[in-house]
């Protein structure tokens, strides 16, 4: 029982994303539910649908919500989706409680309320957010005990390292966190928006024609009534639904694109490991991907381009104000932020994570970059896709089933007793 | 076949059963006896033998499956769900894990003696007044940062990295020294009731150099800040030092090799430790003359004795006096290696002899003086010494006279030119010849210059080996130089 200082209480551990929201048991290696966080949602006039549902929002009965791998990927009359994630925090709790209900009591089958409840924050989560966190566990689900922890921290713990700079890419956010003895360096914290720009470059790259081929419709296939078989790069024959098209809501469209997008990102996109070169790229050979219309074609340089957006920026785009930084210089930085000391220490314990990171290529070219800078770099990667995407929910499902851990827990008596300033006393 | 089962008995030598008269019924009631036999073995053949032959029975036993490892505990371990308190928190949270059934209930939780707590230090205002004042710092904020101190377990990079008191920028450096002095004031100042040595070590672990500290933060910051031509650079440095160190090492085994075969040390010496140190260890007397060579890669002449080695201080120089004691003084930085060893050597085996090259015309002056090179009458230390001198003075005349022979030579067939010359020959080649005079002149003195140092440098035998070696070069020199034609460049550089 003592043996690796472990301690299982069978914790739950909840990891929000903003792709995707991750619940399992503390103690396991991956988590038990995987739903996306995007919801969708039928607002009906007055009178309509007035039947108060288990999903339903109960501060809004005229609104039907759906969620989990049915909700936002099956095409309903009307249906708007949102995500309550906006830069990696939760900006709007409202469905928040929907989605946790659903990955505990739908998926997983069991009540929070016999369960201590780990959950995790991004390393600039306001403290608002957190307490508001807090209150939902402990009011809405009456969770026993309850604890916020940092997905950089998290990061780090499920990397077996205690400091280190994680390098967390996600799908809407790139960060850089100092991590050291468990605690973030918040003055070294570094992160933006980078991924955003990432997809929304993918998209446009896929929308707009070439000499080699016609701009690329992205219609989702639950819009397509039927399709034939094409050659290569002939332009597709298939039928939409015109049943469906007027019921579209233009956010369901946008939704379904991206996700066209993601797929295409995640199967074909790739990185040069060092640095952009015409003669490299087109070395590089093209991969093939249909699309849900039935076209299909290789993408040869082009795929390439799309992972070098993490990690150079034309200089026009750099100087804008409003442009996301690049990974290299998030990097540098955190690290200018950080004690001459750490600097040694942090790259030598670089942890890469994040489901953004998965690009072919990615580590190596990151690799590169560093090792330009800091000949004595060493980057702690995951090959397992499961344990790169879901480091946090695995770092929290470490935390919570250690011995030691347990003192830690804001106990349900403590909430009642100090409210909502306890979270910050004790999560630090 | 008449054989019965009496006869198989008395073969078998088994003992009769008590009934010695076989009838039907006698056997049925033995096959009911035999209900007891053994596993695996027949029945006819145990109602032969009876229960006397267990070894047989034994061997005859079913095979069984091997045994399984008995893992102790010896029964099923019953584990149940159990409620817990947690001695490391302050309210009543129970939580729950799976125990063995038979644990004690009642013990603390096993994890709750992580929870170190660190000393917290306070003061009273009066304190503060007295020992603690600081000008750059209020109490209130000395009070935030031992706050902060103990909230972080004393983590300084995180202390540093979440400090924020309104109005004050502070280095981690600023931090720590505050801290430290306080806890170190406060001890000094407080009461103390144990003894004075774990009050020294308390104070010894709260001590803190903010200045070192300081400058050594600037050595990591300027080691970091080296430029990529400064890496290289300390790189090629490296290596070049390393490939040094590794040519020695190979010359002094080299070395040691030789001196095994030559100096007769035997084999039952310890073994050649390999340290940097006999890298330097050069007898302080020659440190001079080999500085003024500046020539690290000759082999180091310290290892045989020299005949000039100074008189050690003795305790009473009187008494070696009278008895000729001389002490050889063994330099404070030899190490005790084998190769740093001198061996016990009779010293009329040490005499100087001089070059090869010329020691035929150095023999020659000796003898002419009426002195043997080779052999001493009476080789005390004084006469060794004296005889080196002589040697060397002798090897000196020779050289010279060797250069003024040269000299005048070379004045000769120079005069003898200009008398051509002036006979009327062609002025392109005089000169010439005037330019390769110059050049003559002023590279050749510097090479008897070198020459003549390297031969008063040279007193041991290694050394002398490789003032031979150079001399046999530079006689090379003389041949060319002597003969009447201009030497080559090439030629005098060797």
């Amino acid at each position: 029982m003592v043996n690796y200082g472990g301690d299982e209480v069978s914790a739950l551990v909840l990891d929000i994303g903003s792709s995707s929201t991750r619940a399992g048991y503390a103690g396991d290696d991956t988590p038990k539910a995987i739903i996306p966080t995007s919801y969708g949602a039928i607002t009906s006039p007055d009178g309509d649908v007035q039947m108060s549902d288990s999903d339903g929002n109960p501060t809004a009965e005229k609104r039907k919500v759906y969620i989990g791998h049915s909700g936002p990927s099956l095409w309903r009359a009307n249906m708007e989706i949102h995500n309550p994630i906006a830069d990696g925090l939760i900006q709007d709790f409202n469905p928040i409680p929907a989605l946790i209900r659903h990955a505990f009591e739908d998926t997983m089958r069991c009540s929070p309320s016999e369960h201590p409840v780990l959950v995790t924050e991004p390393a600039w989560n306001t403290p608002a957010n957190r307490e508001k966190m807090a209150e939902i566990m402990f009011e809405e689900f009456q969770v026993p005990a309850f604890y916020i922890a940092n997905t950089g921290v998290l990061n780090t713990f499920a990397a077996g390292k205690g400091s280190a700079l994680v390098i967390d890419v996600g799908q809407t956010m790139a960060s850089v966190i100092p991590v050291v003895d468990g605690f973030v360096l918040r003055k070294g914290l570094a992160y933006s928006g980078l991924p955003q720009l990432v997809y929304a470059q993918a998209r446009h790259i896929l929308t707009n024609p070439t000499q080699a081929r016609p701009a690329i419709d992205l219609t989702p296939h639950q819009l397509i009534f039927n399709k034939q078989p094409v050659e290569l790069n002939a332009l597709p024959i298939y039928t939409l639904r015109e049943d469906r098209a007027a019921a579209t809501t233009p956010s369901w469209r946008s939704w379904a694109e991206n996700k066209e997008v993601e797929e295409w990102v995640q199967s074909v996109a790739g990185v040069l490991d060092q640095g952009w070169n015409d003669q490299s790229a087109a070395m590089r050979p093209p991969k093939q991907y249909e699309f849900p219309t039935g076209y299909s074609t290789w993408f040869g340089a082009e795929r390439l381009t799309v992972g070098e957006q993490f990690f150079w920026h034309s200089p026009q785009l750099m100087n804008s104000p409003g442009a996301p930084r690049i990974i290299p210089s998030l990097i540098s930085d955190s690290l200018r932020a950080c004690e001459p000391e750490l600097r040694q220490v942090l790259m030598g314990n670089v942890v890469l994570t994040g489901g953004g990171s998965l690009f072919t290529g990615f580590a190596d070219r990151l690799a590169n970059e560093m090792m330009r800078t800091f000949p004595h770099t060493k980057i702690h990667a995951p090959g397992n896709p499961i344990e790169r995407r879901y480091g946090g929910w695995l770092g929290g499902s470490i935390l919570a089933s250690l011995g030691t851990f347990h003192q830690l827990w804001i106990s349900k008596e403590e909430w009642q007793e100090h409210g909502s300033a306890i979270v910050g006393q004790r999560c630090k | 076949m008449a054989a019965s089962i009496a006869d198989v008995r008395s073969a078998l030598s088994i003992s009769a059963p008590p009934s010695s008269t076989p009838g039907p019924s006698q056997l049925k009631k033995q096959s009911s006896q035999s209900a007891r036999k053994p596993e695996g073995i027949s029945r006819e053949l145990y109602s032969l033998i009876g229960p006397s032959a267990p070894t047989l029975a034994a061997q005859l036993a079913k095979p069984r499956l091997k045994q399984k490892p008995n893992l102790g505990g010896g029964g099923k371990v019953k584990w149940e769900w159990r409620k817990f308190k947690n001695g490391a928190r302050a309210d009543s949270l129970e939580l729950g894990h799976w125990v063995k059934t038979n644990s004690d209930p009642n013990a603390d939780y096993p994890f709750a003696k992580y929870n170190v707590q660190h000393t917290v230090y306070s003061w009273t205002p009066d304190e503060y007044s007295r020992y603690l004042h600081d000008s750059e710092w209020t109490p209130e904020e000395s009070e935030y940062l031992f706050k902060l101190a103990i909230e972080y377990d004393l983590r300084w990079y995180i202390i540093h990295d979440r400090y924020e008191y309104p109005g004050t920028a502070r280095e981690l450096e600023d931090l720590k020294d505050r801290y430290f002095s306080i806890c170190r004031k406060l001890v000094r100042n407080r009461p103390w009731n144990g003894d004075e040595a774990s009050r020294n070590q308390l104070l010894a672990s709260f001590s803190f150099d903010k200045d070192r500290e300081q400058v050594r933060k600037k050595y990591v910051a300027n080691l970091e800040n080296r430029n990529p031509d400064q890496i290289l650079e300390e790189e090629a440095l490296y290596l070049e030092i390393k490939r040094l160190e590794q040519n020695e090492r190979k010359f002094k085994r080299d070395r040691e090799e030789l001196l095994r075969t030559l100096a007769g040390i035997d084999s039952g010496l310890p073994d050649i430790v390999e340290d940097e140190a006999t890298f330097f260890t050069v007898d302080t007397s020659k440190l001079q003359k080999k500085k003024s060579r500046a020539d690290l890669d000759s082999p180091s002449a310290s290892l045989l004795p020299s005949m000039t080695r100074r008189v050690a201080v003795a305790k009473d120089p009187a008494e070696d006096a009278k008895h000729c004691i001389i002490r050889t003084e063994l330099s404070a930085t030899t190490p005790a290696t084998k190769a740093a060893h001198t061996p016990a050597y009779m010293r009329s085996f040490k005499l100087p002899y001089p070059k090869a090259a010329i020691a035929p015309r150095v023999t020659q002056v000796l003898t002419e003086l009426g002195i043997s090179s080779s052999r001493l009458v009476m080789p005390t230390r004084d006469n060794c010494q004296r005889l080196e001198s002589l040697m060397d003075e002798a090897t000196t005349l020779v050289e010279l006279k060797k250069a003024v022979d040269k000299m005048s030579q070379d004045i000769d067939v120079v005069k003898t030119r200009l008398d051509i010359r002036e006979t009327g020959e062609e002025m392109v080649h005089h000169t010439e010849t005037d330019m390769e005079m110059d050049e003559r002149g002023t590279v050749e003195p510097e090479g008897e210059d070198g020459r003549a140092q390297s031969v008063v440098s040279t007193r041991s035998t290694r050394s002398r080996k490789h003032g031979r070696r150079s001399m046999s070069v530079s006689s090379v020199d003389t041949t060319a130089t002597s003969s009447a034609r201009p030497p080559t460049k090439r030629q005098k550089r060797g």
